[in-house]
């Protein structure tokens, strides 16, 4: 018998070679994949954002164990994809127009993955109407911006008005972040949501779709 | 007019010079470029400390060489006297001359990282600082060799392909001469960095007219915010970047 217990230990250690091989090692023995997500490697997941908001964890180690997860949602999802099981939401992300700064993006893509959303990630320097065009496309329910520049903050304003524009603005949530934005700034812009840590970033995203 | 003068100091040079050349008698106090590593609210702190600490009965106004700085600046109370900023996001603004001329160079530009005397020749940071700032805190801009010894080979390696490199879509560095320099020497040490690195190099001509508008008191609406005595600092994100809230 895998030990599942291990299985959470190496994902909350980051440890990706184990995490691939424990989860492989499962599912040959029928262990049910959904169940393996939701018991253990989400609650995993769970616990890696939870010590990194009580600042036991740090941007390094939320990293690795992000990356275990995504070692693991490699062998997971196609079996949950054939029995037709749907991702927790799909996210479109990608930093606004000008800013090439990605690290709290590519952050908050791997947070939001290991909490068991699937993410199209646009890049850096998306502009509003490749946004536009990725939920149209790909059918996402939420959209998650950010930016690190005063500079190009009003961006996401301008993304918003696309949406608005374009007609799929009701079909989306849209959720903001980055080190010079506020709760307040996302209010007034009318974003649905806002994060200033990766980890809580994943709860505004659960919440959303929820809604 | 006395005027007591808040700035950064990656505009040392500039702000000598413009000093220098102003009807009013202006006193400065630089402080360390570092404190835009230590995150807005510690930041503002430190500024405003030092905002606290003037004796505004010796001065007509307190002037600021500082952008908004990631909302490092917004915050800060006025004392008995009123507060003069730059309507600027950062101090590209005040190098460029303009932020519309800013926005346009920017957008046009993409990944592009300035350079001037002051972003070569300071931001030296005390050890506090350096331990408080945030690429510091968060584990960002270390050697390979310390994320490996720190998270193994295979961790270490893949940290240090997100964190480790300070600026992965830069391609480019300008230049912007501002007439305050000696010879040539920064412009041959930002062209030997941008070779080493295998960027694009551009020059610039900057604009010291906002700046010495600032020390002049010349304080028109358009570029720049008079906060009155008792009011605070509030970003705005619009046209404005900045305004004064009661």
């Amino acid at each position: 018998m895998t030990d599942i217990q291990a299985l959470y230990t190496a994902v909350l250690e980051g440890d990706a070679p184990a995490t691939r091989e424990l989860v492989r090692q499962a599912l040959q023995e029928g262990v049910d994949p959904q169940k393996l997500l939701d018991e253990t490697l989400i609650p995993a997941m769970d616990e890696v954002g939870r010590r990194f908001e009580t600042n036991e964890y740090f941007v390094p180690e939320l990293l690795v164990a992000a990356r275990a997860m995504k070692g693991a949602l490699e062998l997971i999802r196609p079996l949950l994809a054939v029995r037709g099981a749907e991702p927790a939401g799909k996210v479109v992300i990608g930093t606004v127009r000008g800013d090439l700064h990605d690290i709290g993006k590519n952050l908050v893509a791997a947070m939001l993955e290991g909490g068991g959303f699937e993410v199209i990630d646009l890049g850096v320097d998306v502009p509003p109407e490749k946004f536009v065009a990725a939920v149209r496309e790909q059918g996402a329910q939420i959209v998650a911006m950010s930016a690190l520049l005063t500079t190009t903050m009003p961006g996401m304003k301008t993304v918003i008005e696309a949406l608005e524009q374009n007609g799929v603005r009701p079909k989306v949530k849209v959720m903001v972040g980055g080190a010079p934005v506020t709760q307040r700034y996302a209010d007034e812009i009318g974003a649905d949501g806002f994060s200033d840590n990766a980890s809580g970033a994943v709860r505004v995203a659960r919440s959303l779709v929820v809604v | 007019m006395r005027l007591k003068l808040i700035s950064c100091e990656v505009l040392y040079r500039e702000v000598c010079w413009v000093v220098a050349r102003s009807p009013n008698i202006v006193d400065v106090t630089f402080l360390p470029k570092g404190l835009h590593d230590i995150g807005a609210i510690k930041m503002r702190a430190r500024i405003q400390a030092t905002l606290d600490a003037v004796d505004v009965a010796r001065y007509e106004a307190v002037l600021f060489g500082y952008g908004l700085c990631s909302n490092g600046l917004a915050g800060l109370v006025a004392p008995q006297i009123p507060l003069v900023l730059p309507r600027a996001h950062d101090c590209i603004t005040l190098f460029l001359g303009s932020r519309q001329r800013y926005l346009d160079y920017f957008y046009a530009n993409p990944g592009v990282y300035f350079k001037t005397t002051g972003w070569i020749e300071r931001g030296e940071n005390t050890d506090e600082l350096h331990q408080l700032s945030l690429q510091r805190q968060t584990g960002l801009n270390q050697r390979l060799e310390d994320f490996i010894s720190r998270y193994g080979e295979d961790n270490g390696r893949y940290l240090y392909s997100v964190l480790g490199q300070e600026a992965p879509h830069y391609q480019q560095f300008t230049f912007i001469e501002m007439g305050v320099e000696p010879d040539d020497r920064y412009e041959r040490q930002v062209r030997a960095e941008a070779e080493q690195r295998g960027w694009q190099f551009e020059k610039v001509q900057g604009d010291l007219r906002l700046l010495q508008r600032l020390v002049d008191g010349a304080w028109d609406e358009t570029d720049f915010l008079v906060v009155p005595p008792g009011c605070r600092v509030v970003a705005r994100y619009d046209e404005g970047v900045i305004a004064a809230e009661s």
